[in-house]
Parts: C-alpha cells; structure tokens; sequence
C-alpha cells in the first residue's frame, strides 16, 4: 500500500476489499476447478502406474519410475530434440518474417482494409486447418510446391515423406501461420515511434538503413520481445500443424512432444506415463511462462 | 512528380505483399473447392477451375453433419466468451479499483495458472470430465475454453478500466448506486469497446481450439468444426476437393466476425501484449 502512514481501515475501505475478494472468486473458481484440480491430478497420476490397456494391475504408487522411463526412452528424447528444433526455426522465423510484414504494413494507406485483413486472416484461421492447407501445398502430385519445381523444370520433391524436407515444410506453415499474429504485434510497436525521429534523422543525413538500425530496431525491442515471449509459449505446444501435416511421420521423424504425451495417453492408453511426460513439459513451460510475467508486473490498482 | 508517383506505388506494393500473403492460402482452398477429382489429376495443374462443379459442396453437407459442427462450434464459442468475460470484467475490476493488497501478485497469480499449457491439463480434464459425465458434452469444452481467454481478456479489460475516472463511479455511487451498479451502469458501458475486444478474442480462440475439442468430445455428433473437418479424410484417401469445401464453409463464419470487427481486434491484440 502506498500511504506510508499505517492506519486502521475505515469501514468502507473493509467493505470495498470483501467485494474485491468475492469479485475475484469466480475467476479463481474457474481456475481452480480447470487448472489447478486437474494439475494436481497430473502430478498424482504420473507418480503411479496407470495403463487402461492393463486394468488388472491396478494403479499402484511407483514412485519415480516413469521419470526414470522416460530418461531412457529413445523416442522422448526425439520429440524433445524435434521441439526444441521447431522452437529454434520458427520463433525467430516468425519474428523476423513478422518485423518484415510490420514494416511492409505500416505505410500511408489509403485503403487500410486489405492489409489489415491479410495481416488478421492467418491469425484467425484455426492451427489445423493452416496444417491442412500446407498439407494440400505440399502434396506430391498435385501441390503447388511440386508444380512450381516442374514448372522450373526440376525433379518434383517428396515434402512430407522424407524426415528434412517434412520438417522444412511444418515449419514454413507454422511460420506464415504464427508470423502475422507478430506482425500485428510489432506494428502497434511501430505506430507509438514518433515521425519527428526519423524526421530529425533524415536532416542529419542517416542513411533508411542506419534510421532502421538506430531508431526502429531499439525503439520496437520491447515489442519484439513480447512477441519472442508469446510465440515461444505457443511454440512448446506445438501440436496441430504437424499433427494436419504428417501425424509425426515419416516413422516419428517430425513428432513433438505434445504429440507424443497425446499419443502416448489417448493411443497407447499410457496414463502413467504420460502424465510424467506432460509434467516435465509444464515445468519447462513455467519457467518460460515466468519469464514473460516478469516483464509485464506492474500494480494494475496504481497508474 | 514522377517520384511521387514512385512512392505511391511502392506504398501499393508493400500492401499488396501483405494482402496476398494472408489471403492466398485461403483463395487456393477456394479455386480447389470448385474443381472436380478429374482436372486436380491434370498435368500442369491448373489455377483457376476450368469447369467449375459445387458438387464437393453438397458432398460437404452429405457426407458429415457439418450443419452440427457449426451449431457446437456457435454454442461453445458464444458460451465461453461469455463466461470468460465476466470472470475477467470482475476480476479485472477488483484488481484496478478495490484497493486490493498485493493486486499486482495476485493478478500475476492469475496469469501464471491461466497459462498452464493445455496438453499437459488434457488427460486428467478428460478424466474429470468423464466423471462429471460431461464427456461429448458443449460444458467439457467451455469451461477449459473460458480459461484459455482469460489472460488476454483480463489484461485487455485491465487497461481499459484503468482509464475511467474514479470520480464517475463516485457520482454514481452518491446518488445512491453500489459498487457492483457502479459497475455494470456507469464503467461497463463506457469501456464497451474493451468488452467487447476481449469477447472477439475470447470468440476466436475457443473457435480455434483443437486439442481438447478432439480429446474431449471423442463422439461425432458432438465435435466441433476443426475436429470435425478432420472427419472428411478416409482410411486411404484424401479427397482434396470435398476437404478444400468443406474449409470455405468453416472458415467464412470467422472471415466475416473479423472483417466486421478488424479494428477493435487489432486494437486488442496489441493493447493485450504490448501495454505494459
């Protein structure tokens, strides 16, 4: 509290904190009965062995051994290696193609509905539908990609049956599909840069280059990093895209971890084992997720 | 002039980069949809369709309830924007005006939990969805979705609240209005553009969510649009044409949401992450 002075609450002021509490309430119920129960369940479950396939054994307590099951399970590692590749490529992939759509946006228009809708369009259209438009790109003999190759006259490409080239591809989808939301992002970054700066630039002869790299680039790193922040989040989860594009395949070659933890509890009935997988994820979501918060605290009752 | 002129028509070029590359995907699954099995086999392929058919269209609306879908997709969506907003508005209230200790905690609090991610929450909802007996059921969906909104509802309705002056909700409350009045007759209707904003965001990501909508409404008659697009694949086949359809008839729902609202949707994406 700001006033410096400690005093009694008056009355009012304790009748004002009950009904903030009680205002809170229901959104905290929410939290509690979707997230928190549901936490908790997960963090019971993955301490137990827990297989619907194998309901004669029961679900006995086995302490850390899913833990230990997934140290030495081939397969998690790979997913864990395919998400941090996903997150390497297209966070900073979407970053750097969402600055370019920003700059590209953020002109005098005299009809702003198109751009604004091109920009909105990707954002709105739902993850698995994008994965399944890609897909429809990338099709061996009649996508687009392969019809631009034999236009070019080269070899038509198998994009979603060889490892590199499906992941090349996931990516390129996630991308457009996550570099628009950027965009948006980073041109309300770009509006609040006062035209005065690159007014007073320009009289000192900056080059368009040096006026991007001195004032643009330094003046948008806040909004760059909200977005850096929020795509990595999303990133983590990745799941729709590869899952509309190759289901994981060629063999588990493109398969993240989310779709592993999916497979692994709704395919192989695994709930055990899953559970301890999709505990290890959030842990590492957390920290990301911390990150973030970090950035945005502030005092919403003082402004 | 003739420079002027120049620059007229880069400013048109850099729109119409922007322009094709959000609407091309969306125009090729339209160009698809209109051609039939025969000219998608053709050797060079071709763009536009040569013999346009809206065969694929009526096979969309034979083929799956697609008619259903929608109907799950408007209840859940319309459902949990609802929900979403209220828990945010009063939270967001409270937090800005009520003089809370630790408001800025709390509000972290709320953000930290709301932003668990989903798949790690999917098999123990599922299990206790399937105890509640509301598996297949619009409830298993709204409640997760409700929460899915609630960081950026909470954050955007948060800014607005904090430009109304205090002294407006004071005058109502002289003349005799309580807090919850004050809010609901004098802050809510001069922040309606904020509500608003965060019930189109809230509308867009529960229309979106893929996830749980695929783990927790596993019967057909209960999925939801994108679950249920994913329905028009066979065992072997992938028929192309009838999916593209079946993609205009799911996406042109939301195309018309943002285009009528593009403005207030912009404003609040960005005032949800940028702010601060």
């Amino acid at each position: 509290m700001s006033d410096a002075i400690r005093h009694r609450l008056t009355p009012l002021e304790k009748s004002e904190r009950r009904l903030g509490f009680a205002m809170l309430a229901p959104a905290f119920l929410l939290l509690a009965a979707v997230v928190l129960y549901p936490i908790a369940e997960l963090i019971r479950n993955s301490f137990h062995f827990n297989h619907l396939a194998q309901p004669w054994m029961g679900t006995p307590f086995v302490g850390f051994e899913n833990y230990v099951k997934a140290l030495g399970d081939d397969r998690f590692h790979e997913a864990v290696l395919h998400t941090v590749l996903y997150i390497l490529v297209t966070v900073p992939g979407a970053v750097v193609i969402g600055l370019g759509l920003a700059l590209l946006a953020n002109q005098p228009f005299r009809v702003k509905w198109p751009v604004r809708l091109g920009l909105l369009l990707p954002w709105a259209l739902p993850l698995v539908f994008a994965g399944l438009i890609f897909r429809w790109f990338f099709e061996y003999n009649q996508g687009i990609a392969n019809a631009m190759l034999r236009g070019l006259g080269l070899e038509p490409l198998n994009w979603l049956t060889s490892p590199g080239l499906a992941f090349f591809a996931i990516c390129l989808a996630i991308i457009w599909k996550s570099s628009s939301f950027v965009a948006l992002v980073l041109l309300a970054g770009l509006q609040t840069i006062p035209k005065s700066f690159y007014e007073a630039a320009e009289v000192d002869g900056a080059t368009k280059w040096q006026q991007f790299r001195e004032i643009t680039l330094p003046m948008l790193r806040p909004a760059i990093f909200v977005a850096l922040i929020f795509r990595t989040i999303t990133a983590i989860q990745t799941f729709d895209i590869p899952y509309a594009m190759t289901n994981g395949g060629p063999g588990n070659s493109t398969e993240t971890l989310a779709m592993y933890i999916h497979k692994t509890t709704v395919d192989f009935l695994d709930l055990g084992y899953g559970s301890a997988l999709a505990v290890l994820m959030f842990i590492v979501s957390a920290v990301i997720t911390s990150l973030y918060l970090r950035h945005t605290r502030r005092d919403p009752g003082r402004h | 002039m003739k420079l002027l002129r120049n620059r007229r028509a880069m400013i048109i070029l850099a729109g119409l980069i922007v322009a094709a590359n959000g609407f091309f995907p969306a125009l090729w699954i339209l160009f698809t949809s209109f051609k039939t099995e025969v000219e998608l086999m053709r050797v060079p392929i071709t763009i536009i369709p040569q013999a346009p058919t809206i065969e694929n269209y009526i096979r969309v609306f034979v083929d799956q309830p697609i008619l259903r879908f929608l109907f799950n997709s408007v209840v859940v969506a319309v459902l949990s924007t609802l929900l979403c907003v209220t828990c945010s508005a009063l939270a967001a209230y409270a937090l800005v005006r009520l003089r809370l200790p630790g408001a800025g905690i709390i509000l972290s609090v709320l953000l930290a939990i709301a932003m668990f991610p989903l798949i790690s929450m999917m098999v123990p909802l599922f299990q206790v969805m399937r105890d509640l007996g509301l598996l297949n059921t619009w409830w298993a969906l709204i409640f997760p979705h409700a929460v899915l909104s609630m960081p950026v509802c909470t954050l955007v309705l948060i800014s607005f609240f904090q430009d109304i002056p205090r002294d407006l909700e004071n005058a109502a409350m002289i003349d005799g209005c309580t807090r919850l009045g004050a809010l609901w007759h004098v802050v809510i209707p001069l922040t309606a553009p904020g509500v608003f904003t965060a019930g189109i965001l809230a509308f867009v990501n529960s229309w979106d969510e893929f996830l749980l909508a695929l783990t927790l409404s596993p019967r057909v008659a209960s999925r939801t649009l994108p679950v249920g697009i994913t329905l028009y694949q066979g065992e072997f086949s992938f028929p192309w044409p009838i999916i593209s359809a079946a993609l205009i008839v799911a996406i042109v729902p939301i195309c018309i949401v943002i285009a009528i609202f593009q403005e207030r949707v912009v404003s609040g994406l960005t005032s949800g992450g940028v702010k601060g």
